[in-house]
């Protein structure tokens, strides 16, 4: 059974101006100079509540920096939360930063075994699908080399096959629609419908609008870490779309057009349009 | 710890093929390949004689005089060695552990243990060549299979070291992600440690000097003796010796244990 429960989920990352911390600033640190490298807190998520149950198929959309990929992270479990609780249940599968985890050395069909296993598929299992995966990909004699020499499309081609074969039961995408030529994106945004009868939950992140129209069932919409409106896919991206080209640009930070009465939850104060960073404590 | 246990054996599947293809990549368009991890050891002994027997004419060990002196100092130091130089490859790669495989810790959250135990792996494995060498050049140099007999005393200290070593390159992996120096300070301390430890020389030396608290408290000089007396010497070390040997080990699986409790949720903000 596959679920999604998050309540007030917070993710704050602290981080230093300048990333290095020089020698001086350990030995001087709280004595008597002021750091000039002072602690940042940036809010990626925060008040996030969102459930989502077998058969959800949700879009997430919103500005750069809304938040939508530290979603994505956190729901993986790579992020912990730093407040709240997150419940995910059921066997997930993310396809975000596709390019990283592969073994550069490593041939391509040592990769698929690799990321195979990293999925939870055993040796029996795994020899059963290789050349399904192979032969959805397409990359034929390409296998052979190593994944180094690869192109960054023929790297998702990769990518995708080995983690929708799977069979995950909570699918985590980001904007991998887009990558991959064109007879490519058919093929996987066919798949991607024959994954969804399966009634498995899924998250994707998109800004292609149409694709989210299509595929998702439900719609949220992120701004500065929080939601700002969560609903149908076409109520909530005509709420969106409204905030973009409405009335001229709306200043940053401010509520957008019509978003008001379908609104779940606001963020308290207004905040700068990218993120939001505050000197932490 | 049990979960987490569980976890890493969920996982075997991957990690364990990837210790296989480091492997196989490190000897890639190599012409001796996994010769070299029998031939390093033997290289390394054999200059060590030359300098430590022949120039210098170290003392000690068999009292027959020079050339079973010279042979029991060959055995002596390659196994003390190859001990020494897991135990420290472990922990220098080990620093590396967890930077060098962030693209699988952003993309998928395995348990921790996992990416120490991959490099641990793979440095062992050359550590269990070289222990074949060792075995086998005491049995020559000894001229008597006798070595073999006493095995059954050493292999069990081998899985006790492993786990020491693991724990270690755990502790070092964690401590170099909060502080990028660690990585240079190990190399630094483990150069310190190699002349203060036993390894070279017989203990008897440092205790003659006066310097025998250094070495009761070396945890090292515990895995020398439960490795080196029974194979190079036909002797078994004390009992006391083991259990001071599995104290040790089971204070540094706790440690980096309790080091992986405590920093799982917060090392990913600080990659």
């Amino acid at each position: 059974m596959a679920k999604i429960e998050l309540r007030d989920v917070g993710l704050t990352f602290t981080i230093r101006q300048h990333r290095k911390v020089t020698f001086k600033e350990y030995l001087l640190r709280g004595l008597f100079l002021q750091s000039r490298n002072p602690k940042v807190a940036v809010h990626a998520l925060s008040n996030l509540t969102l459930t989502a149950a077998e058969g959800d198929r949700i879009g997430v959309i919103g500005h750069n920096g809304a938040g939508k990929s530290s979603l994505l992270k956190l729901l993986a479990g790579v992020y912990p939360p730093t407040a709240g609780t997150r419940v995910v249940e059921g066997r997930i599968c993310s396809l975000f930063d596709i390019a990283l985890g592969f073994e550069p050395d490593a041939s391509g069909w040592d990769n698929i075994r690799y990321r195979s296993y990293l999925l939870g598929e055993t040796p029996r299992t795994v020899s059963r699908k290789t050349d399904q995966i192979a032969a959805f990909s397409e990359l034929g004699d390409f296998l052979n080399i190593p994944v180094r020499y690869y192109s960054s499309g023929m790297m998702v081609r990769l990518a995708f096959s080995i983690s929708t074969a799977v069979e995950p039961e909570v699918l985590l995408i980001d904007e991998v629609l887009g990558a991959g030529d064109l007879a490519f994106q058919i093929k996987a945004k066919q798949r991607m419908r024959e994954m969804m009868a399966s009634a498995r939950l899924m998250v994707l992140v998109t800004h292609e609008i149409p694709t989210l129209e299509q595929i998702c069932n439900r719609a949220i919409w992120l701004q500065h870490g929080s939601v700002m409106m969560e609903g149908k896919p076409d109520e909530v991206v005509a709420a969106y779309k409204a905030s973009i080209t409405g009335a001229t640009p709306p200043p940053p930070g401010s509520p957008p057009p019509g978003a008001g009465s379908d609104s779940v939850s606001q963020p308290p104060t207004p905040k700068p349009h990218v993120g939001a960073l505050t000197a932490a404590a | 710890m049990f979960a987490h246990l569980k976890a890493v054996w969920t996982f075997r599947y991957f990690w364990m093929s990837l210790v296989r293809m480091d492997l196989r990549s490190r000897y890639r368009r190599s012409v001796l390949g996994i010769g070299w991890s029998v031939l390093h050891p033997l290289a390394m002994s054999a200059v060590f004689c030359l300098v430590f027997a022949e120039i210098m004419k170290v003392q000690g060990g068999d009292p027959a005089g020079y050339p079973a002196q010279w042979r029991w100092y060959a055995a002596y130091l390659l196994c003390g060695m190859s001990v020494w130089s897991f135990i420290q490859t472990s922990t220098a790669i080990g620093c590396q552990a967890l930077l060098m495989n962030e693209a699988y810790i952003r993309q998928c959250p395995l348990p921790y243990g996992i990416y120490p135990l991959r490099t641990v792996m793979g440095t062992g494995i050359h550590f269990v060549i070289s222990m074949a060498v060792v075995v086998a050049l005491v049995c020559v140099m000894k001229g008597t299979p006798a070595p073999l007999g006493l095995l059954w005393a050493v292999i069990p200290v081998l899985v006790l070291l492993f786990l020491f070593c693991w724990a270690l390159a755990t502790l070092a992996a964690f401590a170099t992600v909060y502080f990028h120096d660690t990585a240079h300070l190990v190399e630094v301390g483990s150069q310190l440690f190699f002349f203060l430890t036993p390894i070279m020389y017989p203990r008897t030396i440092l205790e003659a000097k006066g310097a025998k608290a250094l070495v009761d408290l070396n945890p090292v000089v515990v895995f020398l003796e439960l490795i080196r007396t029974p194979l190079v010497d036909g002797t078994l070390p004390a009992a006391q010796v083991y259990v001071q040997g599995v104290v040790l080990t089971l204070a540094a699986v706790g440690l980096a244990f309790g080091t992986i409790g405590w920093l799982q949720k917060k090392v990913i903000f600080h990659m």
